[in-house]
């Protein structure tokens, strides 16, 4: 008698499930996707929303692409294509399973035709794989691996802003040239710390610097002080940290500690966010290349200002970008008359683009990565600062086609 | 030579952290046997009420070094009051659990209030640049960290052996019933004790704010060496945390110091070797399991 | 001092719950005391219908939670219930704390992956590998950890969890470091629908969880569960009966880290992703958690608290709610100072009252 109720159970249970099934709606199978996605484009932004990105890019981003569709939408009028355009958003907390789990999501349910921004390489590697498989386009804006135009290359994954080459073509030679010819580096010791380590001892020699050590710490840490002691130790003229977020901020805070005088700071990635939470003071002199600066001219201030009215904060350069990958994507879909992922990736491979945030910039269709100009800058003293983010001297501007690194033999696409 | 000196200097202020938090883990447990997960989660509050203090009234450094821990007092007796006292008479690891609940929640608030790029921290004034001792020159603020530190424990520790409540806390961290059998009425020592344990950790907050960054993060892996600290030390020894906290601050800076692929995992290792070899700790007495 | 998770000592601050706080009315075979003196709804051997409604219930959920729920997030759900039942096993019915379980999650999600990436067997075997790979190392592990109880056990599997992070974050050309082993295939037999297609892979993947949740509640109804029982109420006795209650501990700790690595290799060919995350401290406190939620020692509490953080976390993700952690640590608090039976454990007690009630009018 026991042994038929397990039997009977299994048995209610596959037909029950069947009739459930039957009746489900919200999930299923994912249909196909269409020529033309439901009549609508839908631009999807997955960002750190809650953690040390926050304000780097988070919520504000989504204002920015707003501001892209107004201005789309005004220069194109009743002829433009996408008449209907949506904003999906999502938060991957900087964590690549998240991101990879809400990639996919917005791709299959919310029919994302593109995602734009995500921070954190290991993220973006991960959502560049679902586009890979989705077939639908990928605009990185947050991330700085090189492994996008790298290894992860493929045909609907673009690199929008800055990369590690960026960074250290900009800061590493510069600063060689301004006279700091004698090294230290300090580096987190994983993916993206070496990378830079790479980048930043290539761009030094190649400048005529030289390294005296490269000191790997372990990620995450917030104790740099002995670090920082081994870096002294042979006097180098700068000492440079390639730590971020959170990490960077214990980095720079020991640096001054540690009452070193004569040794100039190099920092090697830095957002404007981290000299507002540090204060200027902790980062006074220091130089870093930064990919677009909202004081840097007339035009930069007039969108700055149109920000600042939507947001009451200036923009930082993944604002700016978030903006300009946006629009360009909308042009391309203007240009190729349908949202269809290989006819937009045809409008972009190659072509030459230009907007508030892409100076000179175009798109090189080998690697899709996209150059543009960028900018050694510089942080001001605390007299110095005359408004609320007015943190950036600008000491020079890198040109684009100098600024990034050659195409990747690892990209295959 | 010189160098090496820097290390030590550099792990006694960063043991100093330690030493300090794991004093008030150590006197939490010894009178309430609780295990507090969310003593990290108080180093931060510790440290994000002197940014707030400094930013919004400003109180500089020095004084928030008092004003601090005072409030710090006040929150640790109103957890005590509202969460931690109804758990006490069950097994210890439930209290482990809700405090663990109470970090989740308080990083959350204070990510919800003063975002996550943390909090702007000026550089106190007399605590720049370096000394020159011995003809060394030694950052102002690790000699600052470290001489503090051992004022503080050594100022706890007279607390404990030369005041009535000091001999209280030692023997009902040493057998809570016997002293209540001896008449002393531990439970009316509950509430300050566990403040008290709240407020070291907040001293520690502020006394690392010129120094770290001030995150809504930065006390959750602090928190997982403490625990590895009071394990060294013995659980229930207060000297062993004292001494745990600057012995594991010297480990970490010796190891990143000489072989930094190990320092991380070093700490643990000791951890576990004490756990398996020693498991009342350095300085602790054997537990009945 | 340190006591098994239940309390004999009831002088001191009030309890606020009513019931007494003994565990041994889970669903321990045989039998239990309940507050109407009948025979328990979910005595294990019993033969009582209700047992039978809920368990086809409970299949018919696990088989159509996809068409109601994202496909992807449906799997999670599946998967941290098994995570969450490995550690019921020690916890609840061991009455052992592991606060690094994460270590044996972790390590066969990278040992899967692995698997399925440089040798592209199905995916079925590259989790069996995981699974294996998970309990090789639970077995020094369980063997050092066992010495030690309650809070020292639970710090001791922290710090070696701790350590596998490390280790892993170190071999970072193997696991790929922070970036995580990315790109993981699902491959099964060739068939694109499973390969491509999250809903069909749900159904493909399904049956290994449920497998692994089978394989834990004959563990806990046999003759092996009931001397767990034993052990966590009262070790010295199990001892003095002549049970080496160390090697039974080592076993189930085992075990659970099997069930664990089983469930963390079906999560990372979900995701085709393993990650640092799986590894980290972080984790291991939210398998705890989900576990304390569904309720410590019902086994089936931890399909409910897997179900609960899993959509509350996605929910919170896509509305753009700042607060996790505050909704997610309150709900713990809460549970903890006044549902420590979790939400399974008070729903199920409930209802066990609610059908004791009219029997009694009935007396």
């Amino acid at each position: 008698m026991r042994s038929k109720k397990p039997v009977a159970a299994v048995a209610v249970a596959v037909c029950g499930s069947l009739a459930l099934a039957a009746c489900g709606a919200a999930g299923g199978p994912s249909a196909a996707g269409g020529k033309i996605s439901n009549d609508k484009v839908v631009l999807g932004l997955l960002n750190d929303q809650s953690g040390v990105y926050k304000d780097l890019s988070g919520p504000n981003s989504k204002v920015a692409i707003e501001m892209a569709i107004e201005d789309y939408k005004t220069k194109f009028g009743d002829k433009a294509v996408a008449k209907t355009i949506e904003i999906v958003s999502a938060d991957h907390q900087n964590k690549p399973d998240i991101a990879n789990t809400k990639a996919q999501e917005m791709y299959d349910r919310q029919n994302a035709d593109v995602i734009l921004d995500v921070p954190t390489s290991s993220a973006a590697l991960a959502v560049a794989n679902q586009a890979k498989a989705k077939k639908k386009l990928f605009i990185d804006v947050g991330a700085a691996t090189t492994a996008l135009t790298g290894k992860s290359c493929n045909k609907y994954t673009f690199h929008w802003a800055y990369d590690t080459h960026m960074l250290a073509n900009g800061t590493g030679a510069a600063t060689v040239r301004q006279g700091g010819k004698v090294w230290s580096i300090v580096y987190p010791d994983y993916a993206f710390g070496q990378d830079m380590n790479k980048s930043f001892t290539a761009a030094v020699e190649g400048a005529g610097g030289t390294v005296q050590q490269s000191i790997a710490t372990p990620f995450p840490n917030d104790n740099f002080a002995t670090f920082i002691t081994r870096a002294g130790s042979t006097n180098p003229k700068v000492i440079a940290t390639m730590a971020a977020g959170g990490d960077l901020i214990n980095f720079v805070k020991q640096f001054n500690q540690a009452g070193m005088k004569d040794t100039t700071l190099a920092v090697g990635l830095m957002f404007i966010t981290d000299i507002h939470s540090l204060g200027v003071d902790q980062f006074a002199g220091t130089t870093f290349t930064d990919a677009w600066y909202w004081n840097f001219d007339a035009k930069n201030r007039a969108w700055a200002d149109k920000f600042k009215a939507k947001t009451n904060t200036r923009p930082t350069f993944a604002h700016a970008a978030n903006y300009s990958a946006a629009l360009q994507y909308l042009e391309a879909v203007q240009r190729a008359g349908t949202d269809n992922a290989d006819a937009v990736v045809k409008e972009l491979e190659g072509k030459d683009l230009n907007d508030i945030f892409l100076r000179n910039g175009k798109v090189r269709a080998a690697d899709h990565r996209v150059l543009h100009d960028a900018y050694l800058a510089k942080v001001k003293a605390k007299g110095e600062v005359k408004q609320d983010w007015d943190y950036e001297k600008v000491l020079a501007t890198i040109p684009a086609d100098k600024a990034f690194g050659p195409v990747s033999v690892d990209c295959k696409m | 030579m010189s160098a090496f000196v820097q290390y030590t200097l550099q792990g006694l202020a960063a043991g100093g952290f330690y030493a300090l938090a794991a004093l008030g883990l150590a006197v939490i447990f010894g009178v309430l046997g609780v295990v507090n997960f969310s003593h990290g989660a108080c180093y931060m509050l510790g440290a994000v009420a002197a940014a707030v203090l400094l930013d919004v009234l400003h109180v500089h450094f020095w004084v928030a070094l008092v004003v601090v821990p005072m409030l710090l007092f006040l929150v640790g007796m109103a957890m005590e009051r509202l969460f931690v006292r109804w758990l006490l008479r069950l097994d210890p690891l439930y209290n482990f659990l809700l405090t663990f609940g109470l970090s989740l929640i308080l990083v959350d608030l204070v990510k919800r209030r003063y975002g996550v790029s943390g909090l702007p921290y000026e550089r106190p004034a007399g605590l720049d640049g370096q000394l020159q001792i011995g003809g060394l020159g030694l950052s102002t603020y690790q000699v600052f960290a470290c001489v503090f530190s051992f004022v503080i424990c050594g100022l706890v520790w007279l607390v404990l052996t030369k005041t009535r409540v000091g001999m209280i806390v030692r023997a009902s961290t040493e057998d809570a019933e016997r002293t209540r059998a001896l008449g002393i009425n531990v439970g009316r020592w509950i509430t300050p004790v566990f403040g008290f344990g709240i407020a070291l950790a907040g001293l520690a907050g502020v006394m690392a704010a010129p120094f770290r960054a001030v995150t809504a993060d930065m006390g959750s892996n602090f928190v997982i060496i403490l625990f590895a600290v009071v394990v060294i030390g013995g659980l229930g020894s207060i000297l062993g945390a004292v001494v745990a906290g600057f012995l594991v601050g010297l480990v970490e800076a010796y190891g990143q110091a000489y072989a930094p692929t190990f320092a991380q995992v070093a700490i643990f290792l000791l951890m576990a070797a004490v756990v398996l070899f020693r498991p009342a700790g350095l300085f602790g007495r054997e537990e009945t399991a | 001092m340190t006591q098994p998770l239940q309390t004999s000592d009831t002088s001191g601050p009030p309890d606020p719950p009513a019931v007494p706080e003994d565990l041994s009315t889970s669903d321990t075979p045989g039998g239990s005391e309940t507050s109407g003196g009948h025979p328990p709804l979910f005595a294990g051997s019993g033969h009582s219908p209700l047992r039978w409604i809920m368990l086809a219930v409970g299949l018919v959920t696990a088989l159509a939670l996809p068409w109601f729920i994202y496909p992807p997030v449906a799997m999670d759900i599946a998967a941290w219930a098994l995570f969450a039942i490995s550690v019921d096993l020690l916890l609840g019915y061991t009455g052992l704390l592991s606060f690094g379980h994460a270590a044996f999650w972790g390590s066969s999600a990278y040992a899967t992956g692995l698997i399925a990436t440089h040798w592209g067997l199905p995916f079925p075997v590259a989790i069996l590998g995981g699974m294996l790979f998970a309990m090789a190392i639970a077995v020094p592990i369980g063997y050092l950890s066992v010495r030690r109880t309650g809070i020292y056990f639970a710090m001791v599997t922290l710090a070696f969890a701790q350590m596998i992070y490390f280790i892993a974050n170190q071999l970072s050309d193997l696991t790929g470091g922070e970036n995580g082993l990315q790109g993981i295939p699902k491959s099964f037999f060739g068939i694109e629908s499973v390969e491509t297609d999250s809903f069909y892979f749900y159904y493909a993947a399904i049956g290994l969880i449920l497998l692994g949740i089978w394989a834990a509640w004959r563990v806990v109804h046999s003759p092996f569960g009931r001397v767990l029982v034993a052990i966590r109420d009262n070790p010295a006795r199990a001892r003095a009966l002549g049970y080496d209650v160390d090697r039974y501990k080592v076993i189930v700790f085992v075990l659970s880290a099997g069930l664990a690595g089983l469930a963390g290799g079906v999560f990372a060919i979900s995701h085709g992703f393993a990650s640092l995350q799986e590894l980290n401290w972080t984790t291991s406190g939210k398998v705890v958690l989900i576990t304390v939620l569904g309720g410590i020692g019902t086994l089936w509490g931890g399909v409910v608290g897997a179900a609960v953080v899993t959509m509350l976390e996605d929910w919170l993700a896509s509305s753009g709610f700042e607060g996790t952690g505050i909704i997610l640590g309150s709900i713990f608090v809460v549970i903890v100072l006044l549902f420590r039976r979790g939400i399974w454990g008070t729903a199920r007690d409930l209802l066990q009252r609610l059908i004791d009630r009219p029997r009694d009018r009935g007396r």
